[in-house]
């Protein structure tokens, strides 16, 4: 080590001016950076070598990084904001680096570098400020700062026309969405946890609170207190194919989803896929609800790249199954099954899918119809692990996940081949009334349900 | 292994420290442990299964001569498991006896709820450690523990205190060195992060997890412990539901070595996969054809 760097007094209120502005910096680039995390980091350069570009760049990872998504943009963000700073020794880190980083901030070429007060105020501000939308998410989600720059225009004409159709919801849409989840919350099925609550009708003795309440007695145990097992709602995982005509349908699904995480304690993660998996949780997170779902389609780059569900199940079990489920979960797909891929592959994926949770529901528009077999080789091959099988994209098929999600098995809803005879068509008085908004717009769109006249 | 007590007051006296107790980091890691030990915040640990989390507990405990207290996680895990209990049958003894001597009358609260009758869990054995150099606190596998419990940890690592309300705050004298560690079967809370030092532990380089088979198998010979590594390092690159951990090398050489193979030929692979992968799917998708192309990808010799 060298000792010069480590032992030469540093002027703290430069230091710590450095950095504030490096977290800064680092806010901008996506990680959730606060000013107290700023501040070990100026205390951290206090005890380690400022002249060793590696110990700076580990501190500086042991107090902003979080998560391990946020290594690559922290790394990127490190080499851009000390960029050369750390080999010209300690005296170049402190020169202002801030200034040709980010030229609209307040450091004026050649001013006085400011002073760590106003900076402290200022990263106060943006601290207590709600996020700005479009520095934060995205990078987190695709670990990639490159990846964000895609330009609206590398879309081609069709896709962008479909991204609109995507993000465009009708507030009749929305309304029936909201409601389902006031449908839906009270009655989905709780599991039971670990952690017990006290309870008059529980079944257990709680111990420590009947010898507590009993002490008046000394100690003779005159009144019984229970306790019982807390039970929570099981964690929800959506993953929602996008491509072609599914798109409509997975909207209305991942806007209950948004629905559902905002009103509830229920734990819910979104994906959608196309071609390939992208997890959409937290984009869906923004409380505007409609830019939460424009970003949802500003962050898939593969629209109409065709489906590919094997591999995106096998993404999903092999990054996420274990993050989000962990067995207990229950699992949505929102597909009609039509498959570029290997069939081989699907089956095997939605085998391993089932086993990762608690309960495989599968919606497919196209079961609402009279008749239907399902005879798409993606779908064939994952239907003998589905434990439910659904129509969707009306209110009225969602209520019936609904009951499906509250632990009903009724007669129609059955694992395997048997499942498909017995899903009912809508019945079309129930239809007709209901929604005219969710009714497909596109009257030549092959894979809607009829409507009726 | 050394019972003496390394010098960690820089970070390469870190890694020299954990060096000879044969625990080998990279600089970052050692670094990360530095600044946990100099800001006296508590270090939370991420990483795959099997890349050395624990263990990096154990080794600080050792090289700063300190006490490790470990606490595992599991759902459901209360205060009443993880801080204190009161010892409620020794409590009753004590009642029924005050009624025997007629002292009952005189008996106050106190008597019954004095420090002799509290058990102490682990969180309040690090906090209440009196022997001069503060333990090192292991919370291992925090993802498995559920909220209520993340929350609970939020008042001891941040004030490294617990409040029982008989007796009072309990404080640390001398906080306690804390570990976390995390598999991330879910993601630990923001606002437990934010009192942590974060450090992602990756898997080794080829290089560096040589040095972790030699120092921790000591006895396997050098050519062997290349090729495993090697070996390993070409299994990770396939697509495999649970990719094998250091700790699988580690298993695996110790393994190989007692089974008195000194070179991997395919047919001794194929019938130790079992100490290396974990999952039936992966151990078909790699038995055969794929473990002999996987040895022909490694050459005899570096």
């Amino acid at each position: 080590m060298s000792e010069a760097g480590a032992t030469r007094q540093v002027d703290g209120r430069k230091l710590f001016g450095r950095a504030v502005g490096f977290g800064r910096a680092l806010r901008k680039s996506g990680l959730g950076v606060d000013l107290a995390a700023a501040i070990d980091f100026a205390r951290a350069l206090e005890i380690v070598d400022i002249g060793d570009r590696n110990q700076v760049r580990a501190a500086g990872e042991a107090v902003f990084v979080r998560r391990k998504d946020d290594l690559p943009p922290y790394h990127a963000t490190f080499d851009a904001y000390w960029r050369g700073r750390l080999d010209l020794g300690a005296e170049a880190l402190l020169e202002d680096p801030w200034q040709e980083l980010i030229p609209d901030d307040q450091g004026q070429p050649g001013a006085e570098p400011p002073l760590a007060g106003d900076e402290r105020i200022e990263a106060g501000e943006d601290q207590s400020g709600m996020p700005l939308p479009g520095d934060h998410d995205e990078s987190a989600e695709e670990g990639d700062p490159d990846a964000l720059s895609i330009s609206p225009d590398a879309y081609s004409k069709m896709e962008a026309l479909r991204h609109r159709e995507f993000d465009r919801m009708t507030p009749a849409e929305l309304r029936d969405a909201e409601r389902l989840v006031d449908l839906l919350v009270p009655k989905l099925e709780r599991r039971r946890t670990r952690r017990y609550e006290l309870h008059p009708h529980g079944r257990r003795i709680a111990p420590r609170a009947m010898f507590r309440s009993n002490l008046g007695t000394g100690g003779e145990i005159l009144r019984w207190v229970w306790r019982r097992p807390v039970k929570r709602p099981r964690p929800l995982v959506v993953i929602c194919d996008i491509s072609g005509s599914m798109e409509r349908h997975s909207r209305l699904l991942l806007r209950f989803v948004q629905a559902l995480a905002a009103q509830s304690t229920v734990h819910t993660e979104s994906f959608v896929f196309g071609t390939r998996l992208t997890r959409v949780t937290r984009l869906l997170r923004d409380r505007d609800r409609d830019r939460a779902l424009a970003r949802v389609a500003d962050s898939v780059t593969d629209w109409a790249g065709g489906t590919r569900i094997g591999e995106s199940f096998h993404e999903f079990n092999t990054k996420w199954a274990r993050r989000t489920l962990r067995t207990s979960g229950v699992v949505i797909v929102v597909s009609d099954g039509w498959d570029r891929g290997d069939p081989a592959l699907v089956a095997v994926e939605a085998a391993r899918l089932r086993r990762n949770c608690h309960r495989l529901v599968w919606l497919n528009p196209l079961a609402g119809t009279a008749g239907y077999q399902p005879l798409a080789a993606g779908m064939r091959a994952a239907f003998p692990y589905i434990d439910d099988f659904l129509a969707a994209g009306t209110v009225a098929s969602l209520e019936r996940l609904g009951e499906v999600l509250a632990g009903a098995r009724a007669a129609d809803v059955r694992r395997g081949s048997e499942a498909a005879a017995h899903v009912p068509p809508v019945p079309p008085e129930e239809l007709a009334p209901m929604l005219p908004a969710i009714l497909p717009t596109t009257p030549d769109d092959p894979n809607a349900p009829k409507r009726i006249a | 292994m050394t019972t003496s007590v390394g010098d960690l007051s820089t970070a390469a006296g870190v890694q020299a420290a954990f060096r000879e107790r044969g625990y080998i980091t990279d600089g970052s890691l050692a670094t990360a442990v530095f600044l946990a030990l100099q800001l006296g915040r508590p270090l939370l640990l991420e990483g795959e299964a099997g890349v050395g989390k624990t263990e990096l507990a154990k080794v600080l405990a050792s090289s700063l001569g300190a006490r490790l207290i470990r606490l595992q996680c599991y759902e459901g895990l209360d205060v009443n498991t993880a801080v204190y209990e009161w010892n409620y049958p020794r409590q009753m003894l004590e009642i029924r006896l005050l009624e025997a001597r007629g002292a009952a009358e005189q008996a106050t609260a106190h008597d019954i709820f004095g420090p002799e009758f509290l058990i102490k869990r682990p969180l309040l054995q690090a906090l209440e450690s009196t022997d001069g150099t503060p333990p090192v606190l292991l919370i291992d596998e925090i993802d498995r523990a559920d909220e209520e419990f993340e929350a609970y940890l939020l008042e001891i690592l941040s004030d490294f205190q617990v409040t029982v309300p008989e007796i009072g705050t309990i404080k640390a004298e001398h906080p306690p060195r804390v570990i976390l560690t995390s598999n991330r079967t879910r993601e630990v809370h923001d606002a437990l992060k934010r009192r942590c030092l974060y450090h992602w532990i990756d898997y080794p380089t080829q290089e560096k997890e040589y040095e972790i088979v030699l120092a921790r198998v000591p006895t396997a010979p050098e050519m062997l412990a290349r090729r495993v590594v090697q070996f390993v390092h070409r299994l990770r690159a396939v697509d495999l539901t649970k990719v094998p951990g250091i700790a699988e090398t580690l298993d695996w050489a110790a393994a190989l070595l007692s089974l008195g193979a000194t070179e991997l030929t395919p047919q001794v692979v194929d019938e130790t996969l079992g100490v290396v992968l974990k999952y039936e799917e992966d151990i078909r998708h790699v038995r055969g054809a794929r473990v002999r192309e996987l040895l022909a990808e490694t050459p005899a010799s570096r």
